[in-house]
């Protein structure tokens, strides 16, 4: 392991960390997620468990990467011992996961945002567009080209990260500040901004609100993932942990506020008639079918829509980037050296998300899969943090002579109380819904999004960790190192 | 627009966007005070 590899300065560790978190999920899913579930009550609930589950599981991350200086599967080991080696195995199987479909997604944002700049989307139906697009082969096309724009960025280490985020992410921010004041500014506007903010206070003592608004914090900050460990490896030695993630949960929610009140008054300035049937019309519905509809009835539409496309791409690459940078480094502590490792995980990328560019049924199925295993990775942290001490995190790394933000006790009960029993539950209700959802085949391992596919894909996947766990340990394990850098 | 949403919308946006700029401004007087003594 090289030393020396750091962020150059606070704001490339933030503006890279806040480009992980800032996805697609706070412009397609934070909009549609609060309007159908009671508006103001629902953001109530969701600024609960900002508190409750983001930021504390974020200080975690950061304070254990900064701690032990490796990807998930070392900290794991570094929290538990070499018995952990398969929770942190779990975690980095999960995220990489994702990063297979996630950059099928960004492909199709790349397409759009091309259909806007040619103009292709002016005399094109944004449905015709999918129709003809989604699932084929131009879909692996953009997929690979996706991945590739991701590979070029890792291929530099954590200063190619650096200097790709110092760009990307206050455009994207300027972006969407521009596009929620267009929307703001358009007439009928003010029904969105009802229709997002209307609180309906009864609703608060309906369980489902909660569990989604804590679903949406789980899948929108990225908390419990292990990419904000990824990142922290290469804090600076001298760095904060606390305030920094108070920043990164605070900053990710604005985003989606702002997401919020641009898309919803859009929607509901342009075709009122229909709002309730855009929200409900699902992520790619809403923004691949529903958007460029309604960007194409406003005046500069095209300009907007291209804006809209292009802050799309950026949210979706940054994450993409922290995704692939997360693989990497697992593979990077498991001896190989960073252009092999990375060749390794994009290749893998490459193949199976391919599967997921072809098979629209198989692409939400890996997006159902693995998106509750997240709640299970969070889980992991918490195990892992209660194995070594919450206290002694808390003491020993986060209040520490660098400390800008003292944290309090109320952290150690959060972390080794509340997110097991927040995740716990979350699992429970989530794979308890498919019953509702689907009375016959829930427990089908072949459906797409079924509780027996989610139960028979984790058991295969939990059983290999657990065979490779000694050869994990062994390979990974080594002492930590807390000058921090990377190879 | 109702004074209930309006209010729901003061508060929320106010506590996230305010507390977002609050820390981002302490964050950065602390880099300054850093560089200062440097």
């Amino acid at each position: 392991m090289s030393r020396g590899e750091h962020f150059g300065s606070r704001w490339g560790l933030l503006l890279a960390t806040l480009g992980m978190a800032v996805g697609t999920g706070n412009i397609w899913r934070f909009p549609r997620v609060a309007a159908s579930n009671g508006g103001g009550t629902f953001l109530v609930a969701w600024v609960v468990f900002l508190l409750l589950w983001s930021v504390p599981l974020i200080i975690l991350e950061f304070g254990v990467g900064k701690r032990f200086r490796k990807g998930v599967v070392g900290v794991f080991i570094g929290l538990g011992g070499s018995g952990f080696a398969w929770l942190g195995g779990w975690v980095a199987l999960c995220a990489t996961a994702i990063m297979f479909y996630y950059s099928v997604v960004a492909g199709w944002c790349l397409r759009y945002l091309w259909g806007s700049v040619s103009g292709e989307l002016a005399h094109r139906s944004s449905r015709d567009l999918w129709d003809s697009y989604a699932a084929t082969p131009a879909a692996v096309v953009t997929h690979a080209l996706a991945l590739g724009l991701a590979v070029a960025v890792v291929w530099f280490g954590v200063r190619g990260i650096e200097r790709v985020a110092k760009v990307l992410i206050p455009t994207l921010f300027v972006l969407v500040v521009i596009l929620a004041i267009r929307a703001v500014t358009l007439p009928g506007a003010e029904r969105g901004l009802e229709f997002l903010f209307t609180p309906d206070w009864g609703k608060l003592k309906d369980a489902s609100i909660w569990l989604e608004a804590l679903t949406q914090n789980a899948w929108d900050t990225g908390a419990g993932w292990g990419l904000i460990v990824t990142y922290a490896i290469y804090m600076r030695v001298r760095e904060d942990v606390s305030l920094n993630a108070f920043l990164i949960g605070f900053g990710n929610n604005s985003v989606s506020l702002l997401a919020g009140i641009m898309v919803l008054c859009t929607i509901f300035a342009i075709n009122p008639g229909a709002g309730s049937e855009i929200v409900g019309a699902g992520n790619e519905g809403l923004t691949f079918l529903w958007m460029p509809e309604l960007f194409a009835q406003m005046p500069a539409g095209m300009f907007f829509m291209t804006l809209f496309f292009l802050a799309l791409s950026f949210a979706a690459l940054t994450s993409q980037v922290a995704l692939l940078e997360l693989a990497t480094r697992v593979l990077i502590d498991l001896g190989l050296t960073r252009k092999k490792a990375l060749l390794l995980a994009a290749g893998g990328g490459l193949t199976l998300g391919s599967l997921s560019a072809l098979n629209m049924s198989l692409f939400k199925n890996q997006d159902w899969v693995w998106g509750v295993g997240l709640m299970l990775s969070g889980l992991f942290f918490a195990l892992g943090a209660l194995k070594y001490g919450v206290d002694r995190i808390r003491r020993e790394v986060i209040n520490s002579e660098d400390c800008e933000l003292y944290i309090g006790r109320w952290w150690t009960v959060i972390i080794g109380v509340l997110v097991p029993l927040e995740a716990v539950v979350l699992m429970i209700w989530w794979l308890w819904q498919t019953r509702e959802w689907d009375p016959e085949g829930w427990w089908h391992p072949l459906k797409p999004e079924s509780a027996g596919t989610v139960l028979a894909q984790w058991l295969v996947a939990l059983v290999a960790l657990l065979v490779l766990n000694r050869w994990l340990a062994r390979r990974t394990g080594g002492a930590a190192n807390p000058e921090g850098g990377g190879a | 627009m109702s004074t209930t949403a309006i209010w729901t919308m003061v508060v929320i946006c106010g506590f996230i966007w305010g507390t977002f700029l609050l820390l981002a401004w302490r964050a950065w007087r602390w880099e300054s005070r850093k560089d200062s003594r440097r």
